[in-house]
């Protein structure tokens, strides 16, 4: 909730729809558009298409109809796009994902080497300092099933980071973690934004919500019931929807 | 004094019955039991057993020299075969289980059509057809036609192990991958493969001494492979139990040999910690 200077759009999506082979139509005639540096905080019940919404933005998903532009690039067939697309969007996932077969550093360095083609020394020295940034510096040659939750996410985050990415999309980054963990992973977030990523944040963590995010997005059912700025959300919120999954929440 | 004796009694029968020594004794008895009735039932038959007319079949020193008999010769064609098929069926295993998974259609007709047609015909038709019938079309010979049918055949099977492994693995893995940007070689080479191993490594060594024994088909396409030099040997001298047990267990101490290679591989790669 800084001062802080907002950029172009650089999401543009329009009137996405998605329904899932096994009946939900998760989006409906989905539409948004975010600002480079904006941290925009997705909230809603179960089901209402928040994470699809976000998987949809790097084409973990594909959508039925409607557009998606990241970047000036449209996320279409194009393979070429895609790619483009992929390199430029990083994702934090629930479960971590992390490569249990390979130390922390070697996750890191992993798409450092084999898709922005750096060399050995080039990629260990970014993860190197992106450990450092994420505070767990003396974890490098551990493997992720000797880390806590809470480690393997601040992991998870680093590995997305190394590739640079222009957006960052976290999925329920937190959920998975015991109480205790949540702050850690909370806290590089918090500086995250504070370094002006553009970040699209799926979470629960309403105090989170409230002190980090420039605009909160309420969904429900596949649709957008609400938007706007953390404050107006928690203080004076207009759709009683929206009311209704506050007070059973806060 | 008589309830103290009975426990007593109950409780060392108890470690009698638990303590190594009773199972290696019992294992004793039964393998004894079953080489008894098998040794009274060819006694029945009235073979006269000449084992020790076999050893010269191996090997022969002559002058000091070790020379080397025709079972040896044939060992070591069927090992020539047994390694190319091997490298073939992993070859021809893994490339059928990528383009079933792929995106192309084409892909996926011509791998699922290659498995069925493999896996439901048997090899050893396999293997005529290729020598008798595609061999003078191609002007394929005897060696390569028996190479070529046996990774087929089983590299049709071990698609299927490689196919499992790789559906097997965390759905999270391929899609951290993807959200990377890695491209499919990378995300296979670096992230799947590594953790599918160790679902498909058992599996697929079963396939591989499946190979060392169908080997021995080749036998019917004049190859002079282990089991046709004792098909040889037969047809010299009758001594036909001699002959095949040998072979069976030089059959044997190969596969054998080829599991506690794997083994000690499976343990020294750890493929997940």
């Amino acid at each position: 909730m800084q001062e802080k200077e907002l950029g172009d759009h650089i999401i543009q999506v329009d009137k996405i729809n998605k329904t899932f082979p096994n009946g939900p139509h998760a989006l409906v005639d989905f539409s948004s558009n975010i600002r480079r540096k904006e941290v925009v905080v997705v909230i809603g019940p179960s089901g209402s298409g928040k994470s699809t919404f976000l998987r949809c933005l790097n084409g973990l998903e594909e959508i039925d109809s409607g557009s998606i532009i990241i970047d000036g690039i449209p996320l279409d067939e194009n393979k070429k796009n895609r790619l483009e697309i992929r390199k430029e969007v990083g994702m934090v996932f629930q479960l971590f994902n992390l490569f249990p077969h390979m130390t922390v550093l070697e996750n890191i360095n992993l798409a450092q080497k084999c898709v922005r083609k750096k060399s050995k020394e080039e990629a260990l020295k970014m993860s190197v300092d992106l450990l450092k940034k994420v505070g767990i510096s003396e974890k490098a040659d551990n493997y992720p099933g000797q880390l806590s939750g809470g480690q393997q996410q601040r992991v998870a985050i680093a590995r997305a980071l190394a590739m640079m990415p222009k957006i960052m999309l976290f999925d329920e980054a937190t959920s998975a973690l015991d109480p205790e963990m949540i702050g850690e992973v909370l806290e590089v977030m918090k500086n995250l934004a504070g370094e002006g990523m553009t970040m699209i944040i799926v979470t629960h963590e309403m105090g989170f919500a409230r002190e980090v995010s420039d605009r909160v997005i309420f969904m429900e059912d596949g649709a957008i019931v609400e938007e706007g700025t953390a404050e107006h959300f928690f203080t004076n919120s207009q759709e009683d929807r929206t009311k209704l999954f506050l007070s059973q929440i806060l | 004094m008589m309830v103290q004796n009975s426990k007593n009694y109950r409780k060392l029968w108890a470690k009698v019955k638990r303590s190594p020594f009773t199972h290696i004794f019992m294992y004793i008895m039964v393998i004894g039991g079953v080489l008894l009735f098998f040794a009274r039932g060819t006694g029945q038959l009235g073979y006269d057993w000449q084992w020790y007319r076999m050893p010269r079949y191996i090997y022969t020193v002559v002058d000091g020299e070790f020379i080397a008999g025709p079972l040896i010769k044939g060992l070591l064609v069927t090992l020539n075969i047994t390694w190319i098929s091997l490298i073939l069926m992993f070859v021809f295993g893994l490339a059928t289980a990528l383009l079933r998974l792929s995106d192309s259609i084409v892909g996926r007709i011509v791998a699922r059509g290659y498995l069925e047609l493999i896996r439901n015909t048997p090899m050893l038709i396999q293997l005529f057809v290729i020598y008798f019938v595609l061999g003078p079309i191609f002007d394929i010979d005897r060696m390569t036609s028996a190479i070529l049918t046996l990774s087929l055949f089983e590299g049709a099977y071990a698609s299927e192990i490689f196919r499992a492994g790789i559906i097997s693995t965390h759905k999270g893995q391929h899609e951290a991958a993807y959200s990377l940007g890695l491209g499919t070689f990378h995300t296979y080479w670096h992230v799947i493969l590594p953790q599918a191993m160790r679902q498909i490594l058992p599996p697929l060594t079963g396939q591989a001494i499946s190979l060392i024994k169908d080997s021995a088909l080749v036998s019917t396409i004049a190859i002079y492979d282990l089991t046709q030099q004792a098909n040889a040997i037969v047809a010299e001298t009758f001594l036909t139990f001699e002959a095949y047990f040998t072979i069976a267990a030089i059959y044997l101490v190969l596969t054998i040999t080829m599991s506690i290679i794997v083994n000690i591989m499976e343990k020294r790669f750890k493929f997940v910690h």
